[in-house]
């Protein structure tokens, strides 16, 4: 059977040109086929064993280098007595032909990252001042010259991990990159980098600030020792990047700049609801007294979501004075999440006169407001 | 009657056409694998690239991470219920709570995670913003441990989309998270769906889905997977290969086009306003996640929301794949019934520029290739048949034709481990990887034909409007580390 098949490949071969289109068509792309399964299984074993050596590599070399650093830094007896700077490591271990490699040279980066990230103060230091002996900014510095974007990154991260700066030339253009990651890990660097004004960037960005890179700033701006923590109501006021606004928000409610509230108030007249919906609940996070009346004024005429959130913003400034107005939504509106909100607003104030009025509604209001008090009520449903 | 037509002629201009339209649709499908396996592989690597930085850990202690709710509709899970419920409460993700619907189960599920977790009934005041069977009650625990654990339970709907509804009007989150309850799930599950819907700069996401793959032979501790193996039944390691292909290499392309028509029933997380809008899952259907995320679509384009619809290819969630001839059968007649069904409903999406890529490209897909493809096997097949009786074939121009098939077939299945495998190494065995990919060789043999078969089974029922009973899955269960094998009966 083999043979017959080879005989007509063969034939096939030999009367190519005289066969029709489609069956020349149907051949080259049998060659193609059995030469892509066959180069798709030579890779999935070629990965799998380059795979391996690298991780035997990295086993191998990683405990030589831990030990080096254990050594140089950590078991380092100047430390303490010297000042950082004045600290010389031992010359023999650091000249090692084995750190000319570049395969050792990015463990060793990648090794003194996580060490860092574990030890602050003079041994943090100490350790920057072997990755600066070592000649690893260079290393750094070398990968943000490429085209690659996600070398750059790397680059980036490496250098602020290790507290090296990077000029404002290099690194404010990267804050307004078209490439969302390089952008978002340029202006993390900016704000842990910039001594003087790390907030700078916010100023120029015109590309948006994307929820999923909030997060990470927020936690660097929230973490970071020594940061100037300025009034976030100056881009609120000025910015017209509203994912920078919308982030600016979140962090005057973080911080309760309780003076940023008249440039939140500002907010509510923007046109775009789900805007204005974040500054209501940043002014119910800032407990906001002075904007509870605006609020409630302009109530009837927002969307759904904004009404939910005055109602949510309510409850938190929880006042007193607008008790009437959330007993009124809750036993009037035709929306059930208005009423649940009403009711968790009314609740929230956790006042006599707050108390009243919920023991009145139980009292008076139809099962299914009442199922809602009681859900409200319940600790075990939040 | 009819006396002035010559029949030869008649038969041999169908002949032709026929012949010129399987051609010119074969050729089409080739060339759209080729193109989906250089899209998806494109898009796996934009994956991989973000991925080697990211930190999830961010996410996990942010107080920004926007809350997702995990529905999990149960029916007679009393033997696996335990563990099922253990292993969804084990997400790394600081905002989620987890819904587990009692779909009027007949056993004593209900009764087991009452005493388990400390559950009491509750006032809770349940919105029903979609229609649903009756919910009987809603429970908390009274246990501080289990507080993000909550349990609906309801009439009998005798469909997962009824139950997974009422998990909808019970949560509170503005996403959720849609699985089976004897699904396993990564912990990360949460923290790396929501990254896709975070991170899009003018689309709003309305579903995010990733990879599934067969638990048969997984090990599993405490409802967490302790060791991947590739499936020993062949059955369940066809449905492997054929899940890899699918995710990997079909939904991955898809999703860098934003052109995905599905996101899998197993896992998938939801804009949970669109799903309400859109009027949520159709109880009648028999295809119920597609069948949603074309209504979702079809709500963002009238109502000129930008849209999109993400896939990662991370696996995420392994479930019980069939190991029975019947089983597999149900479920594969089930699923041709319900994209008859869909493609039906939604016509008027077909080539409708209205509706963009979805109108345009994703609709024409799967009429074209997904519904019809089944059809135009069977016919070729009768028309093979009809041939080799009239001595017509060119037997070797066919059998080049077949071996084109076959080789065509087997590079892209195979360029679809390869792609998984570069994406992330599942499995520590070579022997596990070749125990696959095997597969992909027979394939063409064995797995596909019932595939074909099951699929018409499934689009005849639907015309004929056969009542449909929902069986069981006759779950096995799964393979406990260090537990004794069952004994042979």
């Amino acid at each position: 059977m083999w043979k017959d098949l080879s005989d007509l490949l063969w034939q096939a071969y030999e009367q190519f040109g005289f066969l029709p289109l489609f069956i020349q068509i149907a051949l080259i792309f049998i060659g193609l086929a059995i030469l892509a399964t066959l180069v798709a299984y030579g890779s999935i074993l070629f990965r799998r064993w380059q795979g391996y050596v690298y991780e035997k590599r990295v086993n191998f070399i990683t405990p030589k280098i831990e030990d080096m650093i254990t050594e140089q830094v950590l078991l380092n007896e100047q430390l303490g007595s010297v000042p950082v700077d004045d600290i010389e490591f031992d010359p023999v271990p650091l000249s090692d032909k084995i750190y000319k490699k570049p395969w050792v040279r990015q463990i060793v980066i990648d090794v003194l990252i996580q060490y860092r990230k574990n030890f602050r103060g003079e041994v943090g230091d100490l350790l920057r001042k072997l990755y600066i002996d070592m000649g690893l900014p260079k290393d750094s510095f070398d990968k943000m010259k490429t085209l690659k974007w996600e070398r750059k990154i790397k680059a980036v991260m490496e250098l602020t991990q290790m507290d090296i700066p990077i000029s404002d030339v290099t690194i404010l253009p990267l804050t307004n990159s078209q490439n969302p990651s390089l952008r978002a890990a340029a202006r993390n660097a900016y704000i842990q980098l910039s001594k003087n004004d790390p907030f700078k960037f916010f100023d120029i960005a015109t590309e948006p600030l994307l929820p999923w890179d909030q997060l990470d700033m927020f936690r660097i701006i929230t973490t970071t020792k020594d940061i100037q923590i300025p009034n976030f109501s100056r881009w609120v006021s000025y910015s017209t990047n509203k994912s920078v606004v919308s982030f600016c928000l979140k962090l005057i409610a973080h911080y309760d700049q309780k003076s940023a509230i008249p440039a939140v108030m500002d907010l509510l007249n923007n046109k775009d609801h789900y805007f204005r919906a974040d500054a209501i609940t940043c002014l119910g996070k800032l407990s906001a007294e002075m904007a509870e009346v605006r609020l409630v004024k302009i109530y009837d005429h927002q969307p759904l979501i904004c009404q939910i959130e005055i109602l949510r913003a309510v409850g938190q400034i929880a006042s007193g004075k607008y008790l009437e107005f959330l007993k009124h939504e809750f036993s009037y509106s035709s929306n059930f999440d208005i009423r649940m909100n009403a009711a968790r607003a009314i609740i929230n104030h956790d006042s006599d006169e707050s108390r009243v009025i919920v023991n009145e509604l139980m009292n008076t209001t139809y099962e299914e407001n009442r199922i809602i008090i009681k859900h409200c009520l319940n600790p075990l449903i939040k | 009657m009819f006396h002035w037509l010559n029949w030869g002629d008649v038969m041999y201009f169908l002949s032709g056409f026929f012949e010129a339209t399987v051609y010119t649709y074969g050729v089409i499908l080739l060339l759209l694998y080729a193109m989906l396996a250089i899209l998806s592989f494109t898009n796996i690597r934009l994956y991989q690239k973000k991925d080697s930085y990211t930190d999830y850990k961010v996410i996990v202690g942010s107080p920004l991470a926007p809350g997702v709710s995990v529905i999990a509709p149960a029916f007679n899970e009393g033997l696996t219920i335990i563990d099922n419920v253990r292993s969804l409460l084990t997400f790394d993700y600081p905002k989620y709570e987890v819904i587990i619907i009692n779909d009027g189960s007949t056993d004593d599920t209900l009764e087991k995670v009452v005493r388990e977790f400390s559950l009491e009934k509750t006032d809770f005041a349940y919105n029903e913003k979609i229609k649903t069977k009756e919910v009987r009650g809603i429970y908390k625990s009274t246990d501080e441990a289990y507080a993000k654990l909550i349990i609906v339970d309801k009439e009998n709907g005798k469909a997962k989309a009824d139950a997974t509804n009422a998990g909808i009007n019970a949560s509170s989150f503005p996403y959720f998270l849609c699985t089976d309850v004897d699904c396993i799930l990564h912990e990360q599950t949460l923290q790396r769906l929501v990254r896709p819907a975070m991170e899009d700069e003018t689309k709003r996401v309305i579903a995010v889905g990733a990879t599934l793959r067969i638990a048969n032979s997984c090990e599993i501790e405490n409802g967490v997977i302790t060791k991947i193996n590739a499936p020993r039944p062949f059955l369940a390691r066809f449905q492997e290969m054929e899940y890899i292909r699918a995710f990997v290499l079909g939904k991955m392309g898809w999703s860098l086009i934003n052109a995905v028509p599905n996101v899998s029933g197993g896992l998938g997380m939801f804009d949970k306003e669109i799903v309400i809008k859109a009027g949520g899952y159709d109880p009648a259907s028999f295809g119920e996640d597609m069948e949603l995320m074309m209504r979702m679509n079809r709500y963002c384009y009238d109502n000129k929301i930008p849209s999109a619809i993400r896939y990662i290819p991370t696996t995420l969630c392994w479930t019980e794949g069939p190991t029975s001839l019947k089983v597999f059968m149900r479920q594969r007649t089930r699923w041709g019934r319900g994209l008859y069904q869909l493609m039906l409903a939604h016509r008027k999406m077909f080539m409708n520029p209205k509706y963009g890529i979805v109108g345009m490209v994703v609709f024409p897909y799967n009429f074209l290739f997904e519904l019809m493809a089944p059809v135009v096997e069977f016919l070729g097949i009768i028309y093979y048949i009809l041939l080799i009786v009239y001595g017509q074939v060119n037997w070797p121009y066919a059998i080049i034709l077949l071996i084109f098939v076959y080789t065509y077939s087997i590079a892209i299945s195979t360029l679809a481990i390869l792609w998984d495998h570069i994406n992330a190494k599942y499995y520590n065995n070579i022997w596990d990887v070749l125990r696959v990919s095997s597969m992909v060789l027979i394939e063409m043999l064995f797995y596909h034909p019932l595939i074909v078969v099951f699929a018409l089974r499934g689009y005849f029922f639907q015309m004929i409007n056969k009542t449909h009973t929902w069986g069981n899955m006759q779950r096995k269960g799964f393979q406990k580390k260090g537990a004794p094998k069952p004994a042979a009966a």
